[in-house]
């Protein structure tokens, strides 16, 4: 008789035992003489308090049960462990291909979970509460639209401390490459500054020494006291303890370090910082040239942003109102005295309490919008991963349908069958996970370079506890999507007809599943390929663009003062030596003067032309300032008339070459050349037109800009840079030049030598993501689809491989099967084809204003990826196909 | 039987370990058995009796089989272990050195 467990058993077991005891004791009684009765009674009181018996006796028994069920359980997990092992070691091929697809679905995902988490998701390092942390944006309405953004004045920051209640610390905080260090080492770096409660809003103690205090950071001058980060420390100081006290040139002044911060505390910015000052010290020094303004005190500079803590008795709502009220009183401060700022009912100030991480706020870039695309994009090669797990795994159970059923005719229980199927499903998904793990870890840091450029600076590493329960939870998910199906497939079977059926049967049923999964398979790879496509297009078109200027040979040299103060003469003459310089270096071809970079620095004037009263509406005109040899330096072509010559010196007449569409726009009708244009002033003496240059593009790469050029001796020659043309491309040359025109620099003042390509790199940038991405991961989307379709292939020609030998041993040539196998390839293929063309036209809307010069429904690419398809499921089709072309028909017809 | 209940659970496991030395016996066959051989000097009491059979159980001691009674009623019958004929040796002689130094103390003078 079996023991039964349940709790009713249980008692039940208590009684009867109990029961059979007083039985007997009452027998005996009776033996030696007792009545029956007395016998009873006496039975019942030596037995004592039966009631508390049973229940403690109830309480051991279920306690004995629970443990030897838990051992159970483990000893049935363990077996189901090792049987899955063996298995898997039966067949490494099988696992080897379900722990790659896995690994490749799994790890990308995490790595594009650990870029989205970082941009929209995860706090930075050390903060405090950051529920209640905020980032402060203003509203301000221009014309009739609200622009929201979070850059404000010293002069406001203060009036919102002083004015507001419902914060417990606040800072400004700000982010600027600043010159670090002297003569030939210098380097810009990124430099922090704040304010004082910068410290109190985390949870950071400093490595050695202090953070700055209040009395250190007090306008105009502050004091100079720096806070180094731990990455500088380590790599700049070799993590020396004798490094308080030292100084640190960090733009015109001296820093003394009085602190090193833990490791990867970065403040709020999201990259690495070099160190943390406060803000009147880097303000103080006085970097600002022009106009002496009292940063402090004006309403006129806007430039730091505001970090605050709410206190926690605060609702956010009440918090927003206060800030608003406290905003609306600061701008009312800065229109007295300020007549040209737009009153205060138009502007509509008010305040926004928002979200720390910046693109979680009302001022989202595009990197977060594309990251979260990417992101959706890996989920959908993760579902393909998992439904060609799911094949394999379906195929394997199908394969094994006769050993099954053999076990469940033995006595194996269904449920503990499924927990073995499931079983094999996890511990799949777990090497899946380990192998996820390294392609995150591998392909996660190409991946964000690739995808945020610079903006990601490396802190602990891309492995850490996130990732890994990401990882957990993904290759979980993945496990349980794959493995379900099949294991309930397999169960399910019929016992008899499994038992009785040879491999002689092709298995009909199961096929649609296995069918439909295909089919998504292919429709999603289409999907993902025609955006490669589309994005390689519209990248090729960018690069094809014509700029106007030769980028890749081009680089510009900035001469930064940093403090340096230099008259005008003097100004002229180390821009003219830097110049002379330039030209004597190897590397360099030609080299002149510039005033203004396309796509990073521009300058326009106010134009005056006869018969047009303003030239402003009709759009916005650029300026270039340089020597007779700047077009052929940066190679933009003179059409028509001349360039610059050595005549047009200062006192020589005004002369300018215009660009081609500004000569149209301003002459529509007539000729150009000679005509006469005042510039700045009204008053002034004609500049005359002396030759028309091809269009540049300035700015925007789609279309061009009306730009114009002026000799520099005519025009500002004290000020710019120089523009160097290399005889490769420019950038393998920067340093070189950057060491010899160093050299000329006085004082603590450098140069920075930048070529085009990099200041043009962010400008290509989305395309080269976008193309980069959805080429990965197109491919990969199409490498799956392809050993899914193999899979099937293979599989159902091994099962009919008594049909194949029939069809042999009646005539059939190799040609014949393999068509015909190739054929069935195809049908399953085509139907996914199509729908995925379909889905990927209907969702072109979407994609179109992503796209450079491409229609979303180009049809060469459109044709290509069908072509594609088509080709790599008859490549996959054909191996199988021409295995069962040589089967020996007398082998096979004796087959089971 | 009155008095320390704590050293009486100890030897009532090995009372009853002893019990079953020589084949299955349902709870009142143990209680009848010791009482027998101790010329009904010691009488289990029956709570203490099933409450150290359930937890010698619940340790492995002993393993619990349902079966017919000599008048064919059913019972609960116990035996040994592996595990409970080494805990009878063990504890049989921890108690017996125990017993002798007790002994040798009380009969000093």
């Amino acid at each position: 008789m079996r023991l039964d467990r349940g709790v009713a058993g249980i008692t039940r077991a208590v009684d009867d035992e109990l029961r059979f005891h007083f039985e007997m004791t009452v027998k005996d009684l009776m033996n030696s003489g007792m009545n029956p009765d007395d016998a009873r009674r006496e039975a019942e009181r030596r037995f004592g308090d039966i009631p508390r018996t049973r229940q403690r006796l109830a309480e051991i028994d279920r306690a004995r049960i629970d443990q030897q069920r838990r051992a159970e359980w483990w000893s049935a997990f363990a077996q189901d462990l090792r049987y899955a092992m063996r298995g898997l070691r039966l067949k490494p091929g099988f696992a080897v291909g379900v722990v790659a697809t896995l690994g490749l679905g799994i790890g990308a995902n995490a790595a594009m979970f650990s870029i989205v988490d970082r941009l929209l998701f995860r706090p930075p390092s050390y903060l405090i509460a950051p529920e209640r942390a905020t980032r402060f944006y203003f509203g301000r309405t221009y014309r009739g639209t609200e622009n929201v953004g979070s850059y404000v004045g010293y002069r406001t920051y203060l009036d919102l401390k002083e004015n507001t209640a419902s914060f417990d610390a606040m800072t400004v905080f700000y982010v600027n490459e600043i010159a670090v260090g002297l003569g030939e080492s210098t380097k810009e770096m990124r430099i922090a500054m704040s304010g004082p409660d910068l410290w109190r809003m985390f949870d950071a103690k400093p490595v050695i020494g202090r953070f700055f205090t209040a009395a250190e950071d007090v306008p105009p001058d502050g004091t100079p006291v720096a806070v180094i980060s731990y990455g500088f420390w380590q790599t700049q100081f070799a993590g020396r303890n004798d490094v308080l006290g030292e100084k640190l040139d960090i733009g015109p002044r001296k820093y003394t370090i009085v602190g090193v911060a833990p490791k990867g505390f970065t403040g709020f910015s999201p990259d690495q910082v070099v160190a943390f000052v406060p803000v009147s010290a880097q303000m103080g020094s006085g970097e600002f040239g022009g106009r002496r303004m009292k940063w402090y005190d004006t309403y006129n500079m806007t430039w730091l942003e505001v970090f605050a803590r709410r206190r926690p008795t605060v609702t956010h709502a009440a918090a927003e109102a206060d800030l608003t009220r406290a905003y609306q009183l600061s701008y009312k401060k800065g229109l007295v005295g300020n007549p040209g700022r737009q009153p205060f009912e138009i502007t509509r100030p008010r305040g926004v309490v928002g979200p720390i991480l910046h693109d979680r706020g009302p001022k989202a870039s595009n990197d977060a919008k594309v990251a979260t695309w990417l992101a959706g994009v890996t989920a959908i090669v993760l579902l393909i991963a998992c439904a060609n797990v799911a094949n394999l795994l379906l195929a394997r159970a199908l394969r094994r349908r006769r050993e099954i059923a053999l076990r469940v005719a033995l006595g194996i229980s269904r449920s503990r069958l499924l927990m073995q199927l499931v079983t094999e499903s996890l511990v799949l998904a777990f090497f899946g996970a380990i192998a996820g793990l390294v392609v995150a870890r591998w392909g996660g840091g190409a991946m964000r370079a690739l995808l945020l450029g610079d903006t990601l600076g490396a802190d602990s590493g891309i492995v850490d506890a996130r990732l890994i329960v990401a990882v957990a939870v993904l290759a979980t998910i993945a496990g349980l999507l794959s493995g379900i199906a099949p294991a309930f497939g397999a169960v399910r079977g019929d016992v008899a007809s499994a038992l009785k059926a040879g491999s002689r049967e092709g298995v009909v049923q199961r096929s649609r599943l296995r069918r439909a999964l295909l089919v998504g398979q292919a429709a999603l790879s289409v999907v993902l390929l025609v955006g490669a496509g589309l994005f390689v297009r519209s990248l090729m078109n960018v690069r094809g663009v014509r700029l106007g200027f030769d980028a890749d040979r081009i680089a510009f040299v900035d001469l930064k003062m940093r403090g340096v103060k230099l008259d005008t003469a003097e100004n002229i003459q180390i821009r003219d030596r830097l110049l002379a310089a330039a030209r004597t270096l190897p590397p360099v071809e030609s080299a002149s003067r510039g005033l203004t970079v396309p796509f990073w620095m521009t300058w326009d004037l106010d134009l005056y032309v006869a018969g047009i009263d303003s030239v402003s509406k009709l759009g916005d005109f650029t300026l270039q300032a340089g020597n007779p040899e700047f077009f052929s330096t940066v190679g933009t072509r003179i059409i028509r008339g001349r360039g610059f010559s050595s005549t047009d010196v200062k006192s020589a007449p005004l002369v300018m070459v215009v660009g081609e569409s500004m000569a149209k726009k301003l002459w529509p009708n007539e000729d150009a050349l000679g005509k006469c244009v005042r510039v700045d002033a009204d008053t002034v003496p004609c500049t005359t037109v002396v030759g028309i240059a091809e269009d540049i593009r300035n700015g925007s790469i789609s279309e061009t800009q009306m730009h114009y050029y002026l000799p520099i001796a005519q025009f500002h020659p004290q000020d710019g840079g120089v523009f160097v043309r290399t005889r490769g491309p420019a950038e393998s040359q920067m340093e070189v030049v950057r060491r010899s025109l160093q050299a000329l620099m006085p004082g603590a003042s450098y140069v920075t030598v930048t070529p085009m390509s990099t200041i043009m790199a962010p400008v290509v940038r989305s395309w080269q993501l976008g193309a980069t991405m959805f080429a990965i991961f197109g491919a990969l989307a199409l490498l799956l689809a392809a050993i899914g379709l193999y899979s099937v292939i293979a599989y159902n020609v091994a099962q009919r491989t008594h049909e194949m030998g029939v069809r042999v041993a009646l005539g059939a040539q190799v040609r014949d099967v393999v068509s015909l196998i190739v054929r069935e390839g195809l049908r399953v293929v085509l139907p996914g084809v199509l729908l995925g063309s379909l889905i990927a036209l209907a969702a072109g809307k979407w994609i179109a204003p992503l796209l450079f010069e491409v229609s979303p429904k180009d049809p060469p690419v459109l044709i290509a990826v069908v072509v594609t398809l088509t080709l790599t499921a008859v490549a996959a089709s054909l191996a199988p196909a021409l295995r069962a072309a040589r089967v020996d028909p007398n082998e096979a017809l004796r087959a089971d | 039987m009155a008095a320390d209940l704590d050293l009486l659970q100890g030897t009532l496991d090995l009372l009853i370990l002893k019990a079953l030395t020589w084949g299955p016996k349902h709870g009142y066959a143990v209680a009848s058995w010791v009482r027998q051989t101790t010329d009904a000097k010691l009488n289990i009491e029956e709570g203490a009796l099933y409450t150290a059979l359930h937890r010698m159980e619940q340790r492995g001691w002993i393993d619990a089989e349902w079966g017919l009674s000599e008048n064919n009623r059913k019972a609960k019958y116990y035996q040994l272990t592996t595990q409970g004929r080494k805990q009878l040796r063990v504890q049989t002689a921890r108690w017996t050195e125990y017993a002798g130094a007790v002994f040798k103390v009380l009969h000093t003078a």
